[in-house]
């Protein structure tokens, strides 16, 4: 499968920190809304 | 989302993120550990053995809209990705076409019109910028 526009968005679930809460978050909990889905190298660094 | 834990987040939250924008990041700030999700993505740097820079526009299907990697060095324009999330949620509407350079409010073309020949009647180089 590969990743590009016009194709699913490879599903995942990850530990968060939501509103000082850690929690489970998946991306399927986000269908019906638009997500923008945000990567970045580390902590403590530009985003 | 990056290779560091909840926990390193919340640091960076309590000592960064909060002295910029009150009360720090506003949605959830996913752990990846190893780049597991990163690779399914195609943004981890297993070298570096970080997430690259990416980001995804998904849409209420779950179907990826857009996607933009950037090196480290360089830092995202959030105003173009909203520019973009406003273009697709206003095709999704409506169907429209958006061309080189459309910001809400700018004139829009019919899917017809986007492939007519006939798009410099309504556009000019002046518009992409």
């Amino acid at each position: 499968m590969s990743v590009t526009v016009g194709k699913k968005a490879p599903e995942f679930t990850a530990d968060a920190l939501d509103q000082g809460q850690t929690r489970k978050v998946s991306l399927a909990e986000y269908r019906g809304r638009w997500v923008m889905l945000f990567f970045y190298p580390a902590d403590f660094s530009t985003v | 989302m990056s290779l560091d834990s909840v926990d390193t987040h919340r640091g960076w939250q309590e000592k960064e993120l909060s002295q910029m924008v009150r009360g720090g990041a506003l949605f959830p700030m996913l752990s990846d550990p190893g780049g597991r999700i990163g690779a399914l993505y195609g943004v981890y740097d297993a070298e570096e053995g970080v997430d690259q820079r990416g980001r995804f526009l998904v849409d209420p299907m779950g179907l990826i809209q857009s996607m933009e990697i950037l090196p480290d060095s360089l830092g995202r324009n959030i105003g173009e990705a909203l520019r973009q999330l406003r273009a697709l949620q206003h095709h999704q509407a409506t169907g429209d076409y958006m061309p080189c350079g459309w910001e809400p409010g700018k004139p829009t073309l019919s899917k017809e019109q986007s492939r007519s020949g006939e798009i410099w009647k309504e556009w000019k180089a002046r518009h992409a910028f």
